[in-house]
């Protein structure tokens, strides 16, 4: 431990209180910003579905709706579905935007994304066997895990993953349950059986899959087939860019990683402690912001999930000062300089050796 | 499905809510026509209802829900009006008591005249039964609401009614004058008045006790009140099922609580998250929760809209309205009235 008990109790005070300073203005500027982003996600799907069919007078229709879908879907799945699952927005006890009701445009089922993400990744983040976020049992980044022949490939793996990420996500519990594969492991613990994950997998996926390629390429008429890939790349697009933010939240160079043993019995100043070096920031404008989620300040997520995105970046400035107080290494840079050194480990450790990421808390 | 959210109308909410503010799926629009205090404390609201509204039958409440600080919040309110002025004019009045502390009821004074609330379809089934059987009706403060707009509804007399109408100070009896006009009107209709300030509450069960035969009993009050009432008929041999009541309020202690409350701890599963919380054994699930800023979903806070319901994995609670106790095992529980018995886990 680097920091003494006090130290960390400290740190819990003051980072505690900087959650409190935001929960108690949070109010109508909340409220009217949500709204104002499902207003702008409603607009953008409904324009960008319409354009795509307009395509027969100009492909370039088609071009703009396939950008607005994508864009629709992005803040679905960031600023809106992310962060109402984590139920940032209950307090507003509104029908649509509580953590209770919100199903969103992914693949991934609300309510087996709330089990492994929510709890499992913000609890154990990059303890390693506890958090299979890190590198998502499919690829290897460090030394702590043994090298194998398929890791050899894991570059052209990784940019499959990306492009199919809504199904790696909405797979992800079931691949830790062995629900298909493999043994089942005995420490883990479930409140969900088999049968259910997979009613939830196959419901959700079908929905979606018969929603984009089955249902609006058949009301679209003759314009089926423009429709279709439509789709598909507003889909695709929104794969990349979800799957590269969350990349860089996360698989950056300077990224820590631990395990049980260390974190056994942790205090919740110590908690904090875990998710500043677990996790990593990127730089940009507001909008970069808004289209990540507000996961750009994944640091200010981890520490604070269920506070709305939009404090994130005022909130970073005070938590930025905490961490040099206490001399809490706080990584961010810019989205290009993250995303490189996200790509080189994963490029780094596709061979074997390397430097073990775990340094010790 | 094609909007992943339960309904169409759920999807398209942000861009309806553009066009008709305060719309919300499920419920109704009303207009604020005109408020007046009725008496010190109560304020009453004449509301123009949507065309939609489905009506109401007199003894009804509805869930009257406000937008504050960027959260909905609601209340149940029972309708004091007439049914005539429904029908006639789409107007509804509630007498709504200020709580000048709480949360919601100040806002309803700073509602401007025109603005637009939400409310939900009537509710409950505390209403006039037999209207040829002689009854006896029994209110007590604002319970004078529910049991006004019956009186005030009856178009055809057929059998004797008294209303005991118990209030502190006569000047705090709301929508007495109506009670009055209508008793010089209605030879049929005898209007009693029990001023707590002068009067104890014994006088009022002696008079209660002192006729008692063929006669159904309506009782409107405070959970006390009512609760004495019931006990004292009872004693006289009054069966159950002649005596038809609605709760009005909840004995809900204040939040701060004292150091001698029992305190037990209880899981709460939200989004996937458990967070472990120390209770006080005489707060509502729901008052825990939100102090722990957990933030369920919620409505009347009082039992009555089932906005708050959730699933008991594991542990006893107790009903705050009537003592009852839970079962240990999984079922539904509604957060507003339940208090921990024992240790329990929630999925909120």
């Amino acid at each position: 431990m680097k920091l003494s008990t006090e130290q960390f109790n400290a740190l819990e005070h003051e980072l505690d209180s900087v959650k409190q300073q935001v929960q108690q203005q949070l109010g109508d500027a909340d409220a009217r910003y949500i709204r104002r982003v499902l207003l702008v996600q409603r607009l953008s799907a409904l324009s960008g579905r319409v354009l795509m069919v307009l395509g027969f007078i100009t492909p370039w229709l088609w071009l703009v709706g396939v950008l607005l879908l994508a864009l629709a879907k992005i803040l679905d799945n960031m600023e809106i579905g992310h962060n109402v699952l984590h139920g940032q927005y209950d307090w507003m006890n509104d029908p649509v935007l509580h953590s209770k009701r919100y199903e969103w445009d992914i693949a991934c089922d609300a309510g087996s994304w709330q089990r492994t993400h929510n709890f499992e990744h913000h609890t154990y983040t990059n303890i390693i066997g506890k958090d299979r976020d890190f590198g998502y049992g499919l690829l290897r980044l460090s030394n702590d895990f043994r090298w194998r022949l398929r890791n050899l490939w894991q570059g052209g793996t990784y940019l499959l993953l990306s492009m199919l990420f809504q199904w790696g996500v909405s797979y992800h519990e079931l691949a830790a349950q062995r629900v298909f594969f493999g043994k089942k492991k005995a420490d883990r613990h479930t409140q969900v059986s088999d049968s259910e994950l997979k009613k939830a997998f196959f419901g959700k996926g079908a929905r979606q899959l018969i929603k984009d390629y089955v249902f609006f390429p058949l009301i679209a008429g003759p314009m089926w087939l423009w429709v279709l890939c439509g789709n598909l790349l507003a889909n695709l697009l929104r794969n990349l860019w979800t799957s590269t933010v969350i990349f860089c939240g996360h698989f950056t160079k300077e990224v820590h990683v631990f395990t049980a043993a260390e974190c056994e019995g942790e205090s919740r100043g110590q908690w904090y402690y875990r998710q500043m070096l677990g996790s990593s920031n990127f730089t940009g404008p507001t909008w970069l912001h808004i289209l990540t989620g507000h996961l750009s300040c994944q640091i200010e997520h981890h520490l604070f999930p269920d506070i709305p995105a939009r404090h994130y970046p005022a909130m970073a400035k005070q938590v930025q000062a905490i961490a040099a107080k206490y001399g809490i290494p706080y990584n961010t840079g810019s989205f290009v300089r993250q995303y490189s050194t996200v790509f080189g480990r994963i490029m780094r450790y596709s061979l074997p050796g390397g430097a073990k990421a775990v340094k010790g808390l | 499905m094609l909007a992943n959210q339960p309904s169409l109308t759920l999807y398209f909410l942000p861009l309806l809510q553009r066009f008709w503010p305060g719309f919300l799926p499920g419920q109704y629009r009303a207009q604020l026509v005109t408020k007046q205090w009725q008496t010190a404390d109560m304020l009453q609201l004449s509301l123009k209802v949507s065309t939609r509204w489905p009506g109401f039958v007199p003894g009804q409440h509805v869930l009257l829900t406000l937008q504050h600080n960027g959260r909905y919040i609601s209340r149940p309110f029972s309708i004091c009006s007439p049914l005539s002025l429904w029908q006639s004019r789409q107007l509804i009045q509630l007498c709504c008591k200020i709580n000048r502390t709480g949360e919601f009821t100040p806002l309803l004074h700073l509602l401007d005249e025109g603005a637009v609330v939400t409310i939900s379809q009537a509710q409950g089934n505390f209403h006039w039964q037999q209207p040829a059987i002689p009854a006896v009706f029994v209110a007590a403060g604002s319970g004078i609401t529910p049991i006004a707009a019956m009186l005030l509804s009856q178009r055809h007399w057929l059998a004797p009614v008294t209303l005991y109408y118990r209030m502190r100070g006569i000047e705090n009896a709301a929508l007495l004058k109506d009670l009055q006009q209508l008793a010089t009107r209605q030879p049929l209709f005898t209007l009693q008045l029990s001023d707590s300030l002068t009067a104890p509450a014994e006088t009022l069960q002696q008079q209660l006790g002192a006729d008692l035969s063929n006669q159904q009993f309506y009782l409107c009050g405070p959970q006390r009140f009512m609760q004495q009432l019931h006990n004292t008929l009872s004693q006289h041999g009054v069966t159950a099922e002649r005596i038809k009541q609605e709760q009005f309020g909840l004995a809900l202690p204040s939040a701060s609580g004292s150091t001698t409350d029992t305190l037990l701890s209880a899981h709460f599963i939200r989004a996937g998250f458990s967070t472990t919380v120390t209770l006080n054994s005489q707060h509502s699930l729901l008052q825990s929760a939100e102090q722990h800023n957990l933030a369920p979903r919620f409505g009347c806070r009082m039992g009555v809209c089932f906005q708050c319901v959730c699933d008991k994995v594991s542990g006893q609670v107790r009903d705050m309205r009537n003592g009852a106790l839970s079962g240990h095992g999984a079922e539904q529980i509604q957060l507003c009235v339940s208090q921990p018995v024992t240790e329990l886990v929630i999925k909120l």
